[in-house]
């Protein structure tokens, strides 16, 4: 009952910069956007296909598997739209008057973020973590474990 | 086997059926025992009528009501094979058997278990469930082996401090002063190290120790939470639905904590007491004999004192710790309940409740303390009095030059160290008490028998076809009577509604064909299997289950979709999705299948949960499809 993977599909980018589908029929769907399903924990594979009125056209599972230049432009589309930095390493959190605030090198720089409750700090299992801030933007702690000795210390006393 | 008389006051009677005749006797209190009797030949029907708690026995015959007993529900299965006994006994000719009355009395009476289930269960003994802890920590035995060495070498070390300090001031110090005779100074730095050095070991010990025994404790503990959630998980649904939510949570969380501290500090100590107060006693009296009885001499006091107050006690903790878990049932109950109470506006009452529950926890607490604060002050009074006769009795002495100065000073360190331990020493008692309470109220969920009972050579089932047959099944909860002979076959494929009022079994239905209850006559047959010879693992492997009121647990939407197959593929969870119609709102949410729900993350509608659900119950089909 798995979705078969389509694989005679084509992508294009029209003039404005936007994804458009060829599908299995032949179909072309303009200004489509991807989504993926495991945005957490599976982030390379399962990528919906969705219309403009946000209805699923396809799903794919391993992007991977499409031919070029299909694959680089739906790649690029993820890229643009799905945002999850990945926390390598915590400098300190500052405990504020309401929440507290991250100071922390990421997978795309160093950045500092507000995080509202201790709630917002929420384990996915097998030791991942993702820490919602207030503009619910993602971070991501893909395993624990393997943060270096200080920043588990700086964790310790929020999660 | 009736209990109750006419005017339902428990009183044991006896109904006897004879190959020819009817006996009902009535029993003992009241002055002779009466008995009457019928004909069989005259009897026409004997009617079993359910009267609320009770059972009605109705005995017809030539057209009026002959006699009319009462018997509580415990009586009831008796009563019914009472009942079937004697129409097969009046459908065979009377004129037959004549005056052979043999075996067919009925004369197991379980009225005796009635009332020993009264039996009040305020008075704990407290040392049968702790003896039971013990039982707990048996694996440890090595563990505890070090740690009962450790303290007592911590305790003997705490001894030789005054020892050192009995010469010291002897031979040094008094010299030092009366510079009658010459004095080594440098014996003081000999005296000063080796304080130190005692000191030192005593620490060293201290620290093994504590770390020892509080290692046992958590271990102890972390095996009763695991044995009683295990144990919890295997009991039926019968129990959940007699017990308050709060209270089981309390069980296995505080009162286990409370036992771990118990073990970890309450009882360590009272050990280390114990062993302090032989020690001292030991060398106490090798020093000096009179001065050691002067000064021992309020230790039966106190002891007297403690045993008074134990009693006090004793009932206090108890109805602390249940005060206690009634406060959380309050808010398991409230909190979940939010919506209702704010859509009924009795935040006020709820209030109320709350303020009841916990004025009753001050109530109960605020006794124990009456009792409490006035024990503690009155065991230091007393201390201070048992060294005031140590420093009268040793001035004495010394002006009798019967001892010296350094062994009074020796004296009195010891004495008021161990009075100092007396304090804590009769804490225990209280702490005791508490312990007891408490594992107490964690082997009452231990003991609990599971009722649908684990069978023994029960048939692997494997995967089933699904036919489900209903064979003449009745069920009955408690004493009320909920499903009255139902037969019913279902063939695989099939889709059944039922359709009936609130009350009609519907649920019950689904219960007891997901065996979740135990059918009280008939039997539910699936695919030819009795469902009570089956292992009900097995078999529920084969269930999908949508309730009306979706219970998702705290995780994200896949884990949750996946619950009944924890292994399942990414493919085959997104496609129980599909075919609930879930996916497209779960596309929608901002982390999709990794959204978090449950009890806090993520908001999702009533229908939304409801599908989610339904994708749980598809996956285990999608997995055998």
């Amino acid at each position: 009952m798995s979705t078969p993977q389509p694989l005679n599909i084509e992508f294009a980018k029209d003039d404005q910069g936007r994804l458009a589908l060829v599908d299995t029929n032949g179909i072309r769907h303009a200004n489509v956007h991807p989504a993926k399903l495991f945005p957490l924990t599976e982030k390379d594979h399962w990528v919906s296909i969705q219309s403009e009125g946000a209805r699923e056209i396809l799903c794919i599972e391993d992007p991977q598997s499409l031919p070029e230049p299909s694959r680089t432009l739906l790649l690029e589309a993820l890229a643009r739209r799905d945002f999850v930095p990945i926390i390598l390493v915590i400098h300190r959190i500052v405990r504020l008057a309401n929440g507290h605030e991250w100071h922390v090198t990421t997978d795309r720089g160093d950045t500092r973020f507000e995080v509202e409750t201790d709630e917002s700090i929420q384990p996915l299992g097998h030791g991942r973590l993702v820490v919602m801030d207030r503009g619910n933007t993602r971070y991501l702690i893909p395993n624990v474990a393997k943060l270096d000795r200080i920043s588990k210390r700086k964790l310790e006393h929020y999660y | 086997m009736t209990d109750l008389d006419a005017g339902l006051h428990f009183r044991h009677g006896l109904i006897v059926l004879t190959n020819n005749r009817l006996l009902h006797f009535e029993a003992e209190g009241t002055s002779q025992p009466s008995f009457v009797a019928w004909k069989l030949a005259d009897l026409q029907e004997f009617k079993l009528e359910e009267m609320g708690a009770t059972i009605a026995l109705h005995l017809m015959g030539n057209g009026t009501l002959l006699g009319q007993w009462r018997v509580t529900s415990g009586c009831l299965r008796q009563a019914e094979a009472f009942l079937a006994r004697f129409r097969e006994q009046c459908r065979t000719p009377s004129g037959e058997a004549t005056d052979a009355e043999n075996g067919d009395n009925e004369k197991e009476d379980d009225e005796e278990e009635i009332f020993a289930a009264e039996i009040d269960d305020d008075a704990i003994p407290p040392g049968k469930p702790l003896l039971r802890l013990l039982s707990f920590a048996r694996p440890w035995y090595r563990l505890l082996f070090l740690g009962l060495v450790l303290t007592m070498a911590s305790t003997g070390a705490q001894m030789i401090a005054p020892w050192l300090t009995m010469s010291l001031v002897d031979d040094v110090l008094i010299p030092l002063q009366s510079q009658t005779e010459l004095v080594q100074v440098r014996k003081v730095y000999v005296f000063i190290t080796e304080l130190a050095l005692a000191a030192l070991l005593t620490w060293a010990l201290n620290w093994g120790k504590t770390f020892v025994v509080a290692r046992i404790a958590e271990h102890v503990t972390s095996r009763m939470r695991r044995e009683t959630f295990e144990h919890l998980q295997k009991l039926s649904l019968t129990y959940f639905n007699r017990k308050r939510t709060g209270d089981l949570i309390s069980r296995i969380g505080s009162d286990t904590e409370h036992l771990s501290l118990f073990i970890s500090v309450n009882f360590i100590d009272f050990f280390c007491d114990v062993l302090q107060f032989i020690f001292t006693a030991v060398i106490l009296f090798s020093i000096n004999p009179l001065l050691a009885v002067a000064a021992l001499g309020p230790v039966p006091i106190v002891a007297w004192l403690v045993q008074r107050v134990r009693e006090h006690l004793r009932g206090g903790f108890a109805a602390a710790s249940r005060a206690g878990s009634q406060l959380t049932s309050v808010l398991a109950d409230t909190i979940p309940g939010v919506r209702v109470v704010k859509a009924f506006a009795q935040e006020q009452r709820e209030i109320e409740r709350f303020r009841v529950a916990d004025k009753h926890i001050f109530d109960t607490n605020d006794r124990v303390n009456k009792t409490w604060s006035f024990f503690t002050p009155m065991i230091k009074l007393l201390t201070d009095l048992g060294l005031l006769i140590v420093w009268a009795v040793g001035a004495w002495s010394v002006a009798h030059d019967s001892i010296t100065v350094g062994v009074l000073t020796g004296f009195v360190l010891y004495i008021s160290s161990f009075y100092e331990r007396m304090d804590s020493m009769s804490r225990f008692t209280a702490s005791m008490q508490r312990a007891a309470a408490s594992a107490h109220r964690v082997f009452d969920v231990l003991d609990v028998k599971p009722d649908v009972p684990v069978q023994r050579n029960a048939i692997k089932v494997g995967r089933l076809r699904g036919e489900i047959e209903f064979r003449d099944v009745k069920f009955r909860y408690g004493s009320r009577e909920i499903i009255r002979g139902i037969s019913l076959k279902i063939a695989p494929g099939e889709m059944v509604g039922f359709v009936g009022p609130s009350g009609a079994g519907k649920t019950t239905l689904v219960n007891l064909a997901c065996r979740f209850f135990e059918v009280s006559e008939g039997a539910v047959l699936v695919d030819g299997f009795n469902l009570s010879d089956v292992d009900v693992m097995d078999y529920r492997r084969n269930l999908g289950l949508v309730l009306q009121e979706p219970y998702l647990f705290y995780g994200t939407i896949a884990e949750n979709i996946a619950y009944g197959k924890p292994d399942a593929t990414r493919a085959e969870i997104v496609a129980a999705a599909r075919a609930a119609r879930a996916h497209d709102f779960i596309m929608r949410l901002a982390d999709a299948y990794d959204s978090l729900v449950g009890e806090r993350g993520q908001q999702l509608s009533g229908g939304e949960r409801q599908r989610i659900s339904i994708a749980r119950a598809l996956l285990l089909e999608v997995n055998h499809a």
